[in-house]
């Protein structure tokens, strides 16, 4: 709901985001406020780039400037190993492990009927098709697949899921080991403990 | 285990409370209403993070004010350490040795009670979650990666029947969630078969030297939907191993997908599970008297404290909720008794007459006034 009072819609706005509650976000509104305008600019100008200027890569659906990502678009990478991943968050945490050299494929979510969210939610299907044509994954065909959801109970739906699906294709399909504490977020695994679980995957 | 120190700040009508307690014997004393079972409740949170009385966050604060404090210096087996829980409106912070805990299921364990008040007199003749709470509670008390693979359960359970409830519900994806459902399904019957096997005989044992040494008391675990193994009956007496009981989880499941798609949840699984506890061979809850029933119930209490001693080796702190005023006079006798013969173990009591409490040594005796407790 809106109100007709400037100082209470930015503070039930910095509420929405998450990990912030009704204190922080008052103390952050009035921090705005007492600041020079050129941070409210600043802030207000970086909010609508970030929605205006990044998209989807149309390969992998990582979030991108251009039309495919910087990692689709690598020639030095190995295209024919995908790397399945919840979201951009966690693509970031495989990428600053240093330990992989293929593909991602960024879902934007997990399976969940309790969140409304159906496998035909999340971008299931751009997978499907790359791994179904190499067309569809820039000329080069798939050998294997790594799903890296989280090991919580969801990422685990989504990742015996993917597997039902992909297994008729033929293709090689294996999940990170689970090194990583059951529930926790891939985003929070610290460094060596997700290069472990990489690279001890087991064949789904 | 043994709490050392507590302190109360602003939680319910507890507006500042610091005791030390005694190593056995700690009386609440005072009238009703005025702050005894907070108290207990507040031990009882110290340990569970959560209310046994249901309480929401909001109602765990002191009226007026944004938050409580609730703090214990704890010791087992000489190791000590500091707990404490931040309540507000938004939530709960735990804190062990003043840092934060991120993972409740790194805390759990870290205080034991057992808690026993009146609503517990009825759960034998209650529903079968009361029951399972029962068993579960137990079993947490050692092990407390349970409440994790409980957790799991349930989030699996929720969202099958989230799923289950859609009109047209993804095949693909409803058996994803059955061979979740069996896998956790699994880890939690074999974790409560488990301590049903060890428990049963400690019970036995204690209702024989307490209340009745003719009569023989034993718990079975009661899975009416399991239609391979028969349920209970076989369950108890063989052996059963992780394998048979997936299986059995999965036919179950098979048996019923047509009855769950009508009704839009899952129909089997240990969330529907049961206790199933004998007096010679009868339902206790169904045919016991009602003196019976409360025997049975008091023994189970009491078995519990046992069950973690001899299996464990750690007695968990007890609280007992104003149980005299409940139990007949003879019966009141027989749990002061047992509590008097343990060489060891921290006990609560609350009570509003201190005639109900046969204890006169090994002690200490709070009033409980108007939300202010004084040791006496
Ligand atoms: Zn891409």
């Amino acid at each position: 709901m809106k109100s007709d009072d400037p100082i209470t819609n930015l503070v039930s706005a910095f509420a929405r985001l998450p990990g912030i509650g009704e204190r922080t976000a008052s103390r952050l509104a009035f921090y705005v406020l007492n600041e020079p305008d050129s941070l409210a600019d600043d802030i207000a100008e970086a909010l609508m780039a970030v929605k205006d200027q990044v998209n989807l890569c149309e390969r992998c659906c990582n979030l991108t400037q251009a039309e495919t990502c910087s990692i689709c678009r690598a020639p030095d990478r190995d295209h024919s190993t995908i790397c399945v991943v919840a979201n951009a968050q966690d693509l970031r945490a495989i990428e600053n492990t240093g330990e992989f050299d293929g593909a991602y494929h960024v879902l934007h979510g997990v399976i969940s009927p309790l969140e409304g969210v159906g496998p035909d939610d999340i971008h299931m299907s751009e997978l499907l098709e790359r791994l179904q044509s190499a067309d569809a994954n820039g000329g080069t065909e798939v050998q294997e697949v790594i799903v890296a959801t989280s090991p919580s109970v969801d990422g685990e739906a989504t990742s015996l899921y993917l597997s039902k699906a992909i297994k008729p294709l033929d293709i090689r399909i294996s999940r990170i080991a689970s090194g990583v504490p059951i529930g926790s977020e891939l985003e929070y695994t610290d460094k060596s403990t997700l290069s472990r679980a990489l690279s001890e995957r087991r064949e789904l | 285990m043994l709490l050392d120190a507590l302190r109360c700040r602003r939680f319910r009508n507890l507006e500042s409370v610091d005791i030390e307690p005694h190593r056995r014997f700690n009386i609440l004393h005072g009238a009703n209403g005025q702050g005894k079972t907070n108290l207990l409740e507040a031990i009882y949170l110290l340990s569970a993070v959560h209310s046994f009385r249901n309480h929401t966050n909001a109602q765990m604060v002191q009226f007026g004010r944004d938050s409580a404090t609730l703090e214990a210096r704890v010791d087992r087996g000489g190791h000590e350490r500091i707990v404490r829980i931040e309540i507000s409106s938004g939530g709960k912070q735990v804190y062990l040795n003043n840092s934060i805990v991120r993972q409740l299921s790194d805390f759990f364990g870290t205080v034991n009670v057992v808690m026993f008040g009146p609503q517990d007199l009825s759960i034998l003749k209650g529903s079968p979650s009361e029951r399972r709470e029962f068993v579960d509670d137990a079993i947490f008390n050692a092990q407390p990666a349970y409440a994790t693979e409980q957790q799991h359960y349930d989030e699996v359970l929720k969202q099958r029947n989230a799923l289950l409830k859609e009109p047209d519900p993804d095949r693909a994806l409803l058996d994803v969630y059955g061979e979740q459902l069996v896998q956790y399904g699994a880890d939690i019957i074999m974790r409560r078969l488990d301590f049903i096997e060890h428990f049963s005989p400690v019970l036995d044992r204690t209702f024989r030297r307490i209340f009745d040494p003719d009569f023989s008391a034993s718990v079975r675990y009661d899975m009416k939907w399991s239609s391979k193994l028969q349920g209970i009956e076989r369950y108890q007496e063989v052996s059963v191993s992780r394998a048979e009981i997936e299986q059995d989880l999965e036919s179950g499941l098979e048996a019923t997908s047509g009855t769950e798609r009508e009704r839009g949840y899952t129909l089997i699984g240990p969330h529907r599970d049961d206790l199933d506890a004998r007096l010679d061979g009868r339902p206790v809850g169904t045919f016991g008297s009602q003196g019976q029933n409360r025997a049975f119930i008091l023994a189970m209490k009491i078995a519990v404290i046992t069950y973690l001693e001899e299996r464990y080796h750690f007695a968990p702190i007890l609280l007992l909720d104003d149980v005299s005023s409940e139990l007949d006079r003879q019966r009141n006798r027989q749990l002061f008794d047992f509590l008097r013969q343990r060489d060891d173990g921290q006990v609560f009591i609350t009570t509003t007459h201190r005639d109900f409490i046969h204890l006169d040594e090994d002690l200490k005796v709070f009033e409980v006034d108007d939300g202010k407790v004084i040791d006496a």
